[in-house]
């Protein structure tokens, strides 16, 4: 394997650890706007106190990602930037409006306007931001993005507005709700935990259903990553994919609350990493491979150097991060930090 | 003057860079005072050190919170706005920034652990806590400076043909500015935390507002701002010869420096327009000695330098003059607290600033943050019109996208928005009891003893 096609690897998993990580967090968000029922207070102060060890670190993947493409693939960081940059500004807006509310509703006084303003600002956020993310997912996938070189010549609307591209907004979305429900079934009980229960095998479904529905229209709008479907790889990945998210489901279903969420992680996981092995070898499809994008040789490998070396810090961290707050059970009614 | 995608865009980058690190110092500084207070308590046994870290808790959270997030915006928009200069200087600079994603992400695990490990471990397990905190974030400022280093003395690369060459990534990391920038740029972080904690607690003091051991807090603040804000003037020195050295069109703006002259004086205040610096006062020869260490050093003029070549003399000679003499005020006011302490402290225990001081320390804590933003000004305006000095002109590495006017727009709104909505809460702190503490709990408890 190519130091190139490590580091390739390495963005990918960062996708991944963004989409199981932040996509709980963004789940959260979307959870609390759709919470209903005579629960809904207790569901969102359960999901708020969930997100508040860890919304922090849940969106420092991104940042990760990002600096991986702009260290290893600056082309490629340059090239996607410049041509959907009206998405990822929105999304930047997203991220802000949806951080900045977090943080008044979360460090500030539970019952003044401003944290009640923080609520709405924080669950649209929610829903804006990995919706945009999505559409950007799939217009980098899609095809419709014209380069000559590192030059963007099609205009700022191509390619994230198209059939494509919503199903992978939608897709998105789902993937962040389900994850919320499923991550929440555990670490609550009784009629709260049978609420999310319920969200998590709803989201489960609607989730299955639009990454089945795109593939067809992956073959009308995006034929070139349509074409890498049926590569062995990739068939293999989508099998393993549809099998976890069978598995979560059972787990779901049968009330094995403990197996549920890294059954569905595992699930997210799948269905980024099959996208992932359907997109090679290109970074932005049709356009720009992994090889063209690349920095130096040098960079590439230095970088590839500093990472087992930051993980030795970073894994263990986070390690205790988690351990130290996924244990106890939360109940809507006790909120403190 | 139009306001071209040019403009635009430098108006962005500008105005999230200053949103940016209104925030960032604080979560340089005040990780350095949970630090202090926590190992105090543990070191002497008084437990008001340790309320002090629990009162500054969800300060720390919120404005860090504020922090990443304007952080995220601006790895946006390097993609976003300056394309050209990422793909030209990705794969150089790329080392330090990947390394300033490790320790900002160390940053934020061992804070998240802190602010909520609060009634789950050991006083001393706690203390422990804040000493990655504060490794990684100072860490993560002098990586993330040591790119900006680059930007300004690019090394480890060549450029062949347009391409560059021959990439050497810890040359590049490493670079000449490295040092002066690295070390100038962080201490100013402990000084604006030092002193903007003071101006906090100084003003409610002098307005007798409730708060946590108030005057406990104004000491260790101002304790951290007597220790850096020396530290940050001899620190200036060394970056000033060090620019002059390397970069001597940024170092004539600076100054307002237009004749290459022998025994050039330093001139303070004035305004450098139209090949004058008018209404400065002159100190003969100081200029030369303060550059090169030498009263009859040759320094170079800008009159000498092309015009396309040359920075806006004008922002960054003021820009200089600001952080100077509010460097040198902030010197003074520490300076005078610590007078005054020290004459009365046997006399009255209970002692107090009085009303000059009390002000003092209140606009130390302006000044502190205007030192800060007006010298990223310096550096900022001084390499104009190179985004890679000598290499690659900002008017080079600008997006070719339309429209980036009306994310400027949005964006201003968004941060006015946000710096509102952060007055308001900050503003509620001190005396704003209805805080999650109250509520049931072993958390409660402890907050009920500390009010």
């Amino acid at each position: 394997m190519s130091p190139e096609l490590a580091a390739a690897g390495v963005a990918l998993a960062a996708v991944m650890m963004y989409a199981m990580f932040g996509g709980a967090d963004f789940g959260g968000g979307i959870w609390s706007l759709l919470a209903w029922g005579p629960r809904k207070q207790e569901q969102r102060l359960a999901l708020e106190k969930a997100i508040g060890p860890v919304w922090e670190t849940n969106h420092v993947w991104l940042i990760l990602l990002v600096v991986t493409l702009f260290v290893v693939f600056p082309t490629a960081y340059a090239v996607i930037f410049e041509a959907l940059y009206v998405p990822l500004f929105i999304a930047l807006v997203g991220i802000v409006a949806r951080g900045a509310a977090f943080a008044f509703r979360h460090y500030g006084q539970r019952e003044s306007r401003l944290a009640r303003q923080s609520l709405q600002w924080f669950s649209w956020a929610s829903v804006l931001t990995p919706f945009t993310f999505g559409l950007v997912i799939g217009a980098v996938t899609g095809g419709h993005i014209e380069v000559d070189g590192s030059r963007v010549l099609s205009g700022p609307f191509a390619g994230w507005l198209g059939p494509f591209a919503l199903m992978c907004g939608l897709i998105g979305l789902l993937i962040c709700a389900f994850l919320a429900a499923a991550y929440m079934v555990p670490r609550t009980e009784g009629a709260l935990q049978e609420d999310f229960r319920r969200r998590a095998i709803a989201a489960s479904l609607a989730l299955g259903a639009a990454t089945t529905v795109a593939i067809p229209v992956a073959a009308a709008d995006a034929e070139v990553f349509a074409g890498h479907l049926d590569d062995a790889r990739v068939v293999a990945a989508m099998a393993v994919t549809a099998m976890l998210g069978l598995a979560a489901l059972w787990a779901l279903w049968t009330r094995r609350a403990r197996l549920a969420p890294p059954l569905a992680a595992a699930t997210v996981a799948g269905v980024v990493g099959a996208w992932g092995l359907a997109q090679h070898p290109y970074l932005l499809a049709n356009a720009l491979t992994y090889k063209e994008a690349a920095a130096e040789r040098i960079t590439v490998v230095s970088f590839l150097v500093a990472l087992p070396i930051g993980s030795l810090i970073l894994v263990p961290s986070l390690w205790l991060l988690y351990w130290t707050f996924s244990r106890e059970t939360l109940r809507g009614e006790e909120i403190a930090h | 003057m139009e306001f071209d995608t040019l403009l635009s865009a430098r108006a962005l980058m500008g105005l999230s860079l200053v949103f940016h690190t209104f925030f960032t110092p604080l979560g340089i500084g005040l990780p350095l005072l949970l630090f202090i207070a926590e190992g105090m308590a543990l070191k002497t046994g008084d437990q008001r050190y340790r309320q002090l870290a629990r009162a500054w808790t969800p300060v720390v959270g919120l404005l860090f919170a504020v922090g990443a997030v304007s952080g995220t915006v601006l790895s946006f928009e390097l993609g976003l706005l300056w394309p050209r200069f990422m793909e030209y200087a990705g794969g150089i600079i790329g080392m330090p920034f990947s390394l300033e994603g490790f320790a900002f992400f160390t940053e934020a695990i061992f804070l998240a652990i802190y602010i909520y490990g609060w009634n789950r471990m050991s006083a001393f397990a706690h203390w422990l806590v804040t000493i990655p905190i504060v490794i990684s974030s100072a860490l993560s400022a002098v990586f993330v400076i040591s790119a900006n280093a680059w930007m300004n003395t690019p090394e480890g690369f060549r450029v062949v043909d347009g391409q560059v060459v021959d990439v050497d990534p810890w040359d590049a990391m490493f670079n000449a500015a490295w040092l002066h920038e690295a070390i100038h740029g962080t201490l100013a972080s402990y000084v604006v935390t030092g002193f903007s904690v003071a101006a906090v607690y100084a003003w409610l003091l002098w307005r007798k507002k409730p708060a946590v051991n108030a005057r406990l807090g104004l000491q260790l603040a101002m304790a951290v701002a007597v220790v850096s804000i020396p530290l940050q003037i001899v620190a200036g020195d060394f970056a000033a010869r060090r620019v002059a050295e390397l970069q001597p069109v940024k170092f004539a703006a600076m100054e307002g420096q237009y004749e290459t002259e022998r025994g050039a004086p330093l001139r303070i205040g004035g305004i450098p327009v139209d090949g004058e610096t008018k209404y400065a006062i002159e100190i003969p020869k100081l200029l030369s000695y303060l550059g090169y260490r030498d009263f009859n050093a040759e320094v170079l003029g800008l009159n000498d330098v092309p015009k396309e070549d040359r920075p806006n003399e004008l922002l960054t000679h003021l820009s200089l003059q600001v952080m100077v003499g509010a460097g040198f005020a902030l010197l003074f006011i520490a300076g005078w607290y610590w007078w005054a302490w020290w004459r009365r402290r046997k006399a009255e225990p209970g002692w107090l600033p009085g009303r000059w001081l009390s002000w003092a320390l209140v606009a130390s804590g302006f000044l502190s943050f205007a030192a800060l933003q007006a010298g990223w000004f310096v550096t900022e305006f001084g390499r104009q019109p190179w985004v890679v000095y000598g290499y690659l002109r900002t008017s080079e590495a600008v997006t070719e996208r339309d429209g980036i006017l009306v994310f400027f727009v949005l964006f201003t709104l968004l941060y006015v928005v946000i710096s509102i909505a952060l007055i308001v809460a900050l503003l509620k702190w001190p005396h704003g009891p209805k805080q999650p503490e109250r509520l049931p709990g072993a958390a409660g408890r402890e907050a009920e003893s500390v009010a």
